[in-house]
């Protein structure tokens, strides 16, 4: 039987999504890439820390006064991202908007495209106090969830594309589908099957310093990748250029260049991938995680 | 509307009249509910609308989704994904008698079975929220509308329209003269989509296609075009004598009977139309519709809502409270009453729509009557008339030929 491919590309979550669906009945393949679309697309309105009406935006303005209740789903996002922070140290914050908006980076980037701006040690230590996720109460029981300290602000911008991804991929094989690669904003992908006649997806990874150059080559089936680089957004510092991925325990942009990671989930290949950038003690950052 | 499309709207529609955008009161962008008040209801339906309506329902203080019905076992599955505490069914009666203590249904299932759905949680005693329109048949239309008039509980339907903040802000203006005469009227509806399903099973995929069967689905007009005629009707009160219409498959050559690309014309009184066109072929625009008077346009679109006036047009009173934006090239003023308060809040960035999607606030608008013993703001009857015209509007596009309407068939009196 002939193998059909099928390509949607698209912009949400304020980046571009690409699927590259593979099977035998090109009618399955798009109509399935419309579901898994939608799923991107309500994760978007779910997660964002930009939109008045999402429902993490809820979370923010009201988590801090009382328990709010959310959904079972979201609620298990909070625990990956609590079990994240701990284990890498608290290099993983989602609460570290307060330090993103103190070095001029929290602002809407579609509305403000281009440079943030260097902050003082002042507004930098005072936000700093802010900040650890630490503060966040989680009640599976009753599926609440409740900041313990004033002014805690979460921005799930670490892992929302690859829990976007992992929901994508759960409408696509719902609707039958096991050979895809997807992709958020080309740095977190997640494959399942192989394309036709190839064991495996396969991903370049850039030089971070020289796009041009291929670092590294990865095979993926059933597995996700997240490449963290300090591309994007960025400040002039005394000199030198910062990314916009902050490491919490200095309170500033943090030093890495480049952290990949592969994993089961892409929420996770992304918790861990910022993780690893914000906490990075060489240039070049890998781990494989279970 | 993305920001191109307002863009270039505005560029295009605007010419040498004033945009003035229409923001409603803050109040109603966030709507609370009593504190403490808890309803337990259960959601029928889990297709793409129903996970719609599921994401809303979790940001509405007090509302616990006990349980989720749905025919198809693969929809059933990606809605408890959502719903992960709600107990699962795959028939509505089942649902009915064994969750104690449910005291609303959210219809979200095919048109076709609304009626049965909507009429069997009505006689369990329950609270019913259902999807617009009514429903696929005329029959089936009057007699949902009849059976949510008898109950005794709270019977809703989900107009859009006349829940929309925005909107409401829109017709406030219209009803005080702020376009003066109706001139015409003009919608649409795009979007780039198959409206088809795919399951392992044909029997499933022909349960999950009712849209695409002409007999459980009274395509475009039925689905669209009657939340644009609710606009209408609530607006103007403005009631179509009669609709011609044109229907192609243009784009999705897949073996469906049913138009992806559709224009219908409404003759309303006074020798005045409204047009109407919609497409599954292309998305530019989205949802829009346009209501042109002799002294400005209103132009709705789903999270938007602009007033343009003519040059000629009076200055009212409210236009001083008036908050100027740049879009492109052009100047709009931003109506909003309460600016100072948007703006210490920094809500103004957030541009001039809803920080919600529009059902949101029709399903905020049904738990609060609910709670609070209020009206519904869309009852049955006044789902009626919408849901006749665009059951109408699709025989003329099948038929080819003027379908008149009796204006008999727009109320439960005729």
């Amino acid at each position: 039987m002939a193998t059909e491919t099928h390509r949607l590309a698209f912009r949400a979550m304020r980046t571009d999504f690409e699927f590259v669906l593979c099977g035998a009945d090109s009618r399955r393949l798009r109509v399935a890439a419309e579901e898994a679309r939608a799923e991107i697309e309500a994760t978007d309105r779910e997660l964002s820390a930009f939109s008045l009406g999402s429902l993490l935006n809820k979370v923010n303005r009201e988590a801090g006064e009382r328990p709010v209740k959310v959904p079972g789903r979201l609620l298990e996002l909070f625990v990956l991202c609590r079990r994240v922070y701990r284990d890498s140290g608290g290099a993983f914050d989602p609460s570290v908007a307060p330090l993103m908006e103190a070095w001029g980076f929290r602002e809407d980037p579609e509305r403000t495209p281009g440079a943030g701006t260097s902050s003082d040690a002042a507004s930098v230590a005072e936000q700093r106090s802010a900040v650890g996720l630490d503060a966040l109460e989680l009640d599976p029981a009753a599926g609440t969830v409740r900041f313990r300290r004033p002014g805690l602000q979460l921005d799930l911008g670490g892992v929302g594309k690859g829990v976007a991804l992992d929901r994508a991929a759960e409408a696509l094989r719902d609707a039958g589908l096991g050979h895809f690669l997807l992709h958020g904003g080309s740095s977190t992908f997640l494959a399942f099957g192989a394309p036709p006649h190839q064991p495996a997806w396969r991903v370049g990874v850039r030089h971070p310093r020289d796009p041009e150059r291929v670092l590294a080559s990865v095979e993926l089936r059933d597995r996700a990748l997240s490449v963290s680089g300090q591309h994007g957004r960025t400040i002039l510092a005394d000199g030198a250029r910062l990314g916009h991925v902050i490491d919490p325990a200095r309170g500033a942009p943090a030093a890495g260049e480049l952290a990949v990671v592969t994993a089961s989930t892409a929420a996770a290949a992304d918790a861990w991938s910022t993780a690893l950038l914000a906490g990075a003690a060489a240039p070049v950052s890998w781990k494989a995680c279970a | 509307m993305n920001d191109l499309d307002r863009r270039e709207f505005l560029r295009g529609s605007a010419g040498g009249l004033a945009g003035l955008a229409l923001v409603p009161e803050l109040d109603r962008l966030f709507p609370k509910l009593p504190a403490g008040a808890e309803l337990r209801v259960g959601l029928v339906g889990t297709g793409a609308r129903g996970k719609e309506i599921l994401d809303e329902l979790a940001k509405i203080d007090g509302v616990i989704v006990q349980a989720i019905c749905d025919r198809d076992s693969g929809k059933l599955r990606s809605g408890g994904r959502r719903a992960k505490d709600a107990a699962r069914h795959d028939n509505v009666e089942q649902m009915l008698e064994q969750e104690a203590g449910l005291q609303a249904v959210f219809v979200a299932t095919s048109t076709d079975q609304h009626r049965a759905v909507a009429e069997a949680a009505l006689a369990a005693g329950k609270h019913v929220w259902c999807e617009a329109p009514l429903a696929h048949t005329l029959d089936d239309a009057r007699a949902l509308a009849a059976s949510g008039g008898a109950a005794g509980t709270v019977f809703a339907v989900g107009s859009e329209a006349r829940s929309n903040p925005t909107y409401q802000r829109a017709r406030a203006i219209f009803k005080s003269g702020g376009v003066r005469d109706l001139v015409s009227v003009r919608g649409g509806w795009f979007q780039k989509a198959t409206w088809r399903a795919v399951a392992p099973s044909d029997e499933r995929e022909r349960l999950l296609n009712w849209r695409l069967d002409p007999a459980r689905c009274a395509g475009l007009p039925g689905e669209v075009a009657s939340h644009a005629l609710d606009a209408l009707l609530w607006f103007t009160g403005e009631r179509p004598e009669s609709v011609t219409g044109r229907g192609a498959i243009l784009l999705h050559k897949d073996g469906r009977e049913v138009a992806d690309t559709v224009a219908l014309d409404f003759a309303l009184p006074d020798e005045r139309r409204m047009g109407f066109e919609a497409s599954l072929a292309n998305s530019f625009e989205g949802e829009h519709l346009v209501l042109r008077g002799t002294h400005g346009t209103i132009k709705l679109a789903s999270t938007h809502a602009w007033l343009f006036k003519e040059s000629d047009a009076v200055t009212q009173g409210w236009e001083v409270y008036a908050h100027r934006e740049q879009f492109f090239k052009d100047e709009g003023i931003t109506l909003i009453s309460n600016a100072t308060q948007l703006a210490d809040q920094g809500k103004l960035k957030e541009g001039m729509g809803l920080p919600n999607p529009p059902v949101y606030y029709t399903l905020h608008d049904f738990v609060a009557a609910v709670l609070e013993g209020g009206e519904p703001v869309c009852s049955g009857v006044d789902a009626l008339a919408p849901t006749v015209l665009g059951i109408l509007a699709d025989q003329a596009i099948r038929s080819r030929q003027t379908v008149a309407v009796d204006p008999a068939q727009l109320s439960l009196e005729g």
